[in-house]
C-alpha cells in the first residue's frame, strides 16, 4: 500500500502541470498561458491577470501547507471512491477523516477543495463529496461563517442534483453511514441556518446584505429542504418498497416496483433515510402529525430492512417520540424511547467507534429527560433498567416536577433543555428593511390592553413548551388528589374540599370537581402500547408482526391509571387496581445473565498456570456487570408495589 | 384504532381531499382554495376533519401571503370543539411568527383573538365547564360570536359535547343544576339535551342518571402478567443451544 502512495507521489509535478490546463472553468478563470506569464515577466499585466495569478500562487502555497499524509490520504480516499470500494471508503471515511481531523485539523479548516482539486484530477464529483465534509466539519467543530452557510447549501443542492438528475443512477457506493450522515446532516445545517435567520438582531451588515438578497431567500428554504428529501423517496420508491416487503413479496416482484433507482443500495439508503429525514424536519416545523404520517411505512421498531446505524434508530425514536408526547399520548411517547434506550444500552458495548458516539449519548440523555416529564404526566409502569437510569439523573426533577405549580419551572427546564430546536418555516423580512426595523424595535403598542403581537407569537420553542406547560398546570392537583382518594373507598365530596382546603387555596366544590374530571381525563388516553399483546409491555420482542401496517397516529382509548373513582351525586367512590407481581421480565433476564456467565466459565481457561489476568477478565466482566444490577432490580421490584 | 379512525379520516371526507392531505400535492399552494372550501363546508354541516385543516395551515406557514386569518379562527374554534383530543394545541403549534402585516386594509383580528381563544380552550381543558360559558358570554368575546361562532352549524353543542364527555366519564349521578352549568341550559332546553343524551332525569328530584359505561363503572382488579410460551421462544432455544 504504502509503495502505491509513493508511486503516486512521484507524480506530482505532472499532476501541477494538469492543473493549468484543466482550471479554465473556474469562475474566475485561470489564464490558461500563466506558463507564458511566469515565462516572460515583462509582460503587462491587466487587472484581473494580477488577481487569478495572486489567487493561483496563494493557492499553490496553501497546497504547498497541506501536510504529505494528509495528501497521500485524499488521493486515497479518491481511489476508493473512483474504485466504489466500500470497504476502503468505509476505513478512510470513519477512521482516516477522524484521526487526521484530530490531528491536524482539529481546529482550523480542512484545505479548499479547490486546493486539493489538483490530487483528485479535479473530479468534481469527488469534490462534491469532499466539500461535504469540509463543511460538515466545520459546522461541528468551528463556527460556520455566513459563507459557509451560503456555500454548504450551494454544494447540497449540487450533491442532490447529481444523484437525482443525472442519466439514469449513478454509478456510486458510499456507506451505509456516510449516507445517513449526509441527510442528517442537510436537516442539521437546514436548522442550523434557520435558527442563525431568525436572530435578525445580532447580524453584521454584510449578513444582512446576504440575507436580504435573492439567493438569501431562496438559500436553505423549507420548500427545497423537502423537495430533495421527498424526490430521493420518489426516485428511490422507498415506501413502496417498504410496502412491497411488508406484503412479504419475492425479490423479482420487489425489483419490479422499485425500478432501476430502488434496486441499488445509494438510492434505497438514501431513500429509506430521507422518510427518517422527513419525520425530523416535520418535527421541527411543528407538524406532529404529519410527521408521524410519513413513517407510516417505516414503523417505529428497531427493526431496520438493512444493518442501519444506531443513529438512525436513536433520530427515528426521538422525533417519533416527541411527536407523541406533543400529541399528548404519553404511554406511547414512553414507550418509544424505553424501547430504544434498552437497546442503545444493550447495543453500547459494540459501539466503541467514536465519530457518532457522543451525539447518540446526548440524544440518549435528552430521551431520559423526557421520560421523566412522561412519568409526571402520565405516571405508568416502565421497563426497570430505564426508570432506573431515569431515577438517577433525574430523580431530583421528578420530585420537584411532582409538588404542583413550584414545579413548573423544573418542568419548563426539562423540557427546554431535551427537546429539539423548533425552527420557523420563514425568514424574518430581511428584503424589507423598514418592516425588519419595526420587527426589531415594535413600535409601542397603542393600546394598553394588547400585548404587542410579537409577543404573543414569537419563538416556535417558546409556542411548543406553553403548550406543554399548560397542559402540565392542568394536571397539577391530580397528585394530592390522588393520594387522598388511595385512603378511601368512598368519600363524600364536600369533605374532600374540605381536606383540599387546608392548604388555604380556598378550593370550593365546584373546582374539585373540575379537578376530578381532569383527572379522569388523565387517567385515560389514546395509544397504540396495547395493541399487539398483553399488558406485558416489557416483552418487545413479540411485537413486530403486525406493527408495520398499522397507522402511527392509529389507536385506541385505554385505561392508564391504578386509580378509578366514580361520582355518584356528591359521593366519590375509589376502586384501586394493583398490578401482581411480574415474574417473565425477570425471568428472562435472569436466564440471559446465567447464560453469559456459564458462557464466560466455558470461554476461560482452565486453571492456574496461564496468564491470570486474561482468565480473570473473562470471568469477572459479566460478574461485575451483574451484581449491581442484581441490586438495582431489588428496588425496581420493589417499585411495583408503588406503581 | 376505533378511538382515532374518525380521527384520522372522517367518512365526509371526500378523495379530492384525501389525495390532498396524504400525499405530496399537499404543498402545492394553489390547492389551498380546495381546502379553505372545505373548511367552510365542516362549518356549515357539522363536519370535522382535523387533518385537512392542519394541511391549511400548513400551507399558510410556507406561504405567509396565503394567510387568512378568518381561516384560522375556524380551524381553532372547530379545534375547540375536539377536547380532549389534543387538536387545538396541533393547530397552534403550525401558526409560526409573522410579521404584522401594516398593509391589510383591515387590523389583522388574531392577535387579539388568539389569546382569548387559548383561554377558552385552557378552560375546558381544566374541565371548568361553567368558567367556560362564563368567559363565552362575556362581552370580550362578543367578536367572535357575531362574527364566527354564529356561523359555526351547532358549535355551542359540540362544546356541550365536550363537557359531556368527561361528565359521563365521571359520573353516574349528578345533579340537574350542576348539569346545567355544565353546559349552559336549564329547564326544558336542558331536558331535551339530556334525553338527547340517552340520559335520564328524575322530575322529583332532579337528578340526572348516566348509564354505565366502560368510564364510569369501577372495580378493583388485579392485573396479572399472562405470559404464553412462544414469549419465552427465544430465552429457551438459547438454553438449548447452550449445552
Amino acid at each position: 500500500m504504502a509503495h502505491q502512495r509513493v508511486a503516486l507521489w512521484a507524480a506530482e509535478p505532472d499532476l501541477d502541470d494538469d492543473i493549468n490546463d484543466v482550471d479554465v472553468d473556474i469562475p474566475i478563470p485561470l489564464p490558461s498561458s500563466t506558463n507564458e506569464l511566469y515565462d516572460d515577466p515583462n509582460l503587462q499585466l491587466d487587472e484581473g491577470a494580477l488577481q487569478a495569478m495572486q489567487q493561483h500562487i496563494a493557492q499553490q502555497a496553501a497546497f504547498a501547507q497541506i501536510p504529505d499524509v494528509v495528501k497521500r490520504f485524499i488521493v486515497h480516499f479518491h481511489q476508493a471512491v473512483l474504485d466504489n470500494n466500500l470497504q476502503e471508503i468505509t476505513v478512510a471515511y470513519e477512521s482516516g477523516w477522524t484521526r487526521l481531523t484530530e490531528k491536524y485539523y482539529a481546529k482550523t479548516e480542512w484545505p479548499e477543495a479547490e486546493t486539493i482539486a489538483p490530487l483528485v484530477n479535479d473530479d468534481q464529483i469527488f469534490l462534491i463529496l469532499y466539500r461535504e465534509l469540509y463543511y460538515r466539519h466545520v459546522y461541528s467543530r468551528l463556527q460556520p461563517n455566513v459563507d459557509d452557510r451560503f456555500h454548504s447549501y450551494e454544494n447540497s443542492c449540487e450533491l442532490f442534483n447529481y444523484l437525482l438528475n443525472s442519466d439514469g443512477p449513478v454509478q456510486l457506493s458510499l456507506p451505509a453511514h456516510w449516507l445517513w450522515d449526509i441527510i442528517d446532516e442537510f436537516i442539521y445545517q437546514f436548522q442550523s441556518f434557520s435558527l442563525f435567520r431568525s436572530r435578525p438582531a445580532s447580524k453584521t451588515d454584510d449578513e444582512l446584505a446576504m440575507l436580504a438578497s435573492e439567493g438569501g431567500a431562496q438559500a436553505w428554504s423549507s420548500y427545497s429542504v423537502l423537495n430533495v428529501l421527498y424526490s430521493l423517496i420518489q426516485k428511490s420508491r422507498a415506501n413502496e418498497w417498504l410496502k412491497a416487503r411488508a406484503e412479504g413479496k419475492s425479490d423479482e416482484e420487489i425489483e419490479e416496483i422499485v425500478g432501476e433507482y430502488g434496486t441499488k443500495p445509494l438510492y434505497r439508503m438514501l431513500g429509506y433515510f430521507s422518510i427518517i429525514g422527513l419525520l425530523r424536519v416535520h418535527v421541527l416545523l411543528g407538524d406532529f402529525t404529519l410527521a408521524l404520517k410519513v413513517m407510516e411505512n417505516v414503523g417505529l421498531g428497531q427493526k431496520a430492512p438493512f444493518t442501519a446505524p444506531t443513529a438512525v434508530h436513536v433520530s427515528t425514536a426521538y422525533h417519533a417520540g416527541i411527536c407523541y408526547l406533543m400529541l399528548r399520548r404519553i404511554p406511547d411517547a414512553a414507550r418509544v424511547f424505553t424501547g430504544v434506550l434498552n437497546w442503545v444500552m444493550r447495543a453500547r458495548q459494540y459501539h466503541t467507534r467514536s465519530y457518532q458516539y457522543d451525539q447518540i449519548n446526548k440524544t440518549a440523555d435528552r430521551m431520559y429527560a423526557l421520560l421523566a416529564l412522561c412519568h409526571v404526566l402520565a405516571p405508568t409502569r416502565l421497563d426497570d433498567n430505564v426508570m432506573n437510569i431515569v431515577r438517577e439523573r433525574y430523580g431530583e426533577q421528578i420530585g420537584r416536577m411532582g409538588r404542583g405549580e413550584e414545579g413548573l419551572s423544573t418542568f419548563e427546564e426539562l423540557f427546554l433543555y431535551a427537546c429539539p430546536k423548533f425552527i420557523s418555516a420563514n425568514s424574518p423580512p430581511y428584503d424589507d428593511p423598514a418592516a425588519l426595523a419595526s420587527m426589531l424595535n415594535p413600535p409601542t403598542p397603542t393600546s394598553p390592553t394588547s400585548q404587542s403581537p410579537n409577543t404573543i407569537l414569537n419563538d416556535p420553542t417558546q409556542r411548543h413548551l406553553r403548550a406543554m406547560s399548560s397542559h402540565f398546570l392542568s394536571l397539577t392537583p391530580v397528585p394530592s388528589l390522588k393520594s387522598l382518594l388511595k385512603l378511601y373507598t368512598s368519600l363524600d365530596a364536600q369533605k374532600l374540599t374540605g381536606f383540599l382546603d387546608t392548604s388555604g387555596a380556598g378550593a370550593d366544590e365546584e373546582e374539585v370537581l373540575s379537578w376530578m374530571m381532569v383527572m379522569k381525563n388523565a387517567g385515560r388516553c389514546v395509544g397504540r402500547v396495547n395493541i399487539t399483546g398483553p399488558t406485558a409491555n416489557g416483552e418487545k420482542d413479540n411485537e413486530g408482526g403486525s406493527r408495520s401496517s398499522e397507522s402511527l397516529l392509529g389507536g385506541d382509548w385505554m385505561s392508564i391509571s391504578d386509580l378509578n373513582f366514580v361520582i355518584d351525586q356528591n359521593m366519590v367512590h375509589i376502586a384501586e387496581s394493583t398490578v401482581g407481581r411480574r415474574y417473565a421480565g425477570w425471568f428472562i433476564r435472569n436466564s440471559e445473565h446465567t447464560a453469559r456467565v456459564l458462557d464466560g466459565i466455558k470461554a476461560s481457561p482452565l486453571p492456574p498456570r496461564t496468564a491470570p489476568p486474561v482468565q480473570k477478565k473473562s470471568v469477572d466482566v459479566p460478574k461485575v456487570e451483574g451484581a449491581p444490577r442484581t441490586a438495582g432490580q431489588k428496588v425496581a421490584w420493589g417499585g411495583v408495589k408503588v406503581a | 384504532m376505533a378511538a382515532t379512525s374518525a380521527w384520522l379520516s372522517p367518512p365526509s371526507r371526500t378523495e379530492l381531499i384525501e389525495n390532498l392531505v396524504s400525499g405530496v400535492d399537499r404543498y402545492n399552494p394553489s390547492n389551498v382554495g380546495i381546502l379553505e372550501d372545505y373548511l367552510y363546508h365542516q362549518i356549515r354541516s357539522e363536519e370535522y376533519d382535523c387533518l385537512a385543516n392542519l394541511a391549511i395551515l400548513k400551507l399558510y406557514q410556507f406561504n405567509p401571503d396565503l394567510f387568512n386569518p378568518d381561516v384560522v379562527i375556524n380551524i381553532l374554534l372547530k379545534a375547540l370543539t375536539a377536547e380532549p383530543f389534543p387538536d387545538f394545541n396541533l393547530c397552534i403549534s403550525l401558526l409560526d411568527d409573522r410579521p404584522t402585516n401594516a398593509t391589510l386594509d383591515e387590523p389583522d383580528p388574531l392577535p387579539t383573538l388568539l389569546p382569548l381563544l387559548t383561554n377558552l380552550y385552557n378552560l375546558l381543558h381544566q374541565c371548568r365547564f361553567s368558567a367556560f360559558w362564563t368567559l363565552y358570554r362575556s362581552d370580550e368575546l362578543e367578536v367572535v360570536r357575531e362574527n364566527y361562532t354564529v356561523e359555526c352549524a351547532g358549535f355551542e353543542d359540540a362544546i356541550r359535547e365536550v363537557a359531556a364527555r368527561s361528565v359521563k366519564a365521571t359520573f353516574t349521578r349528578i345533579s340537574g343544576e350542576r348539569l346545567g352549568s355544565y353546559v349552559d341550559l336549564s329547564g326544558s332546553k336542558l331536558e331535551a339535551w339530556v334525553a338527547k343524551q340517552r340520559w335520564t332525569l328524575d322530575p322529583s328530584t332532579g337528578v340526572v342518571s348516566i348509564p354505565p359505561n366502560p368510564d364510569n363503572q369501577i372495580e378493583s382488579v388485579v392485573i396479572q402478567e399472562h405470559i404464553k410460551l412462544p414469549q419465552l421462544g427465544k430465552v429457551i432455544s438459547h438454553s438449548v443451544q447452550a449445552k
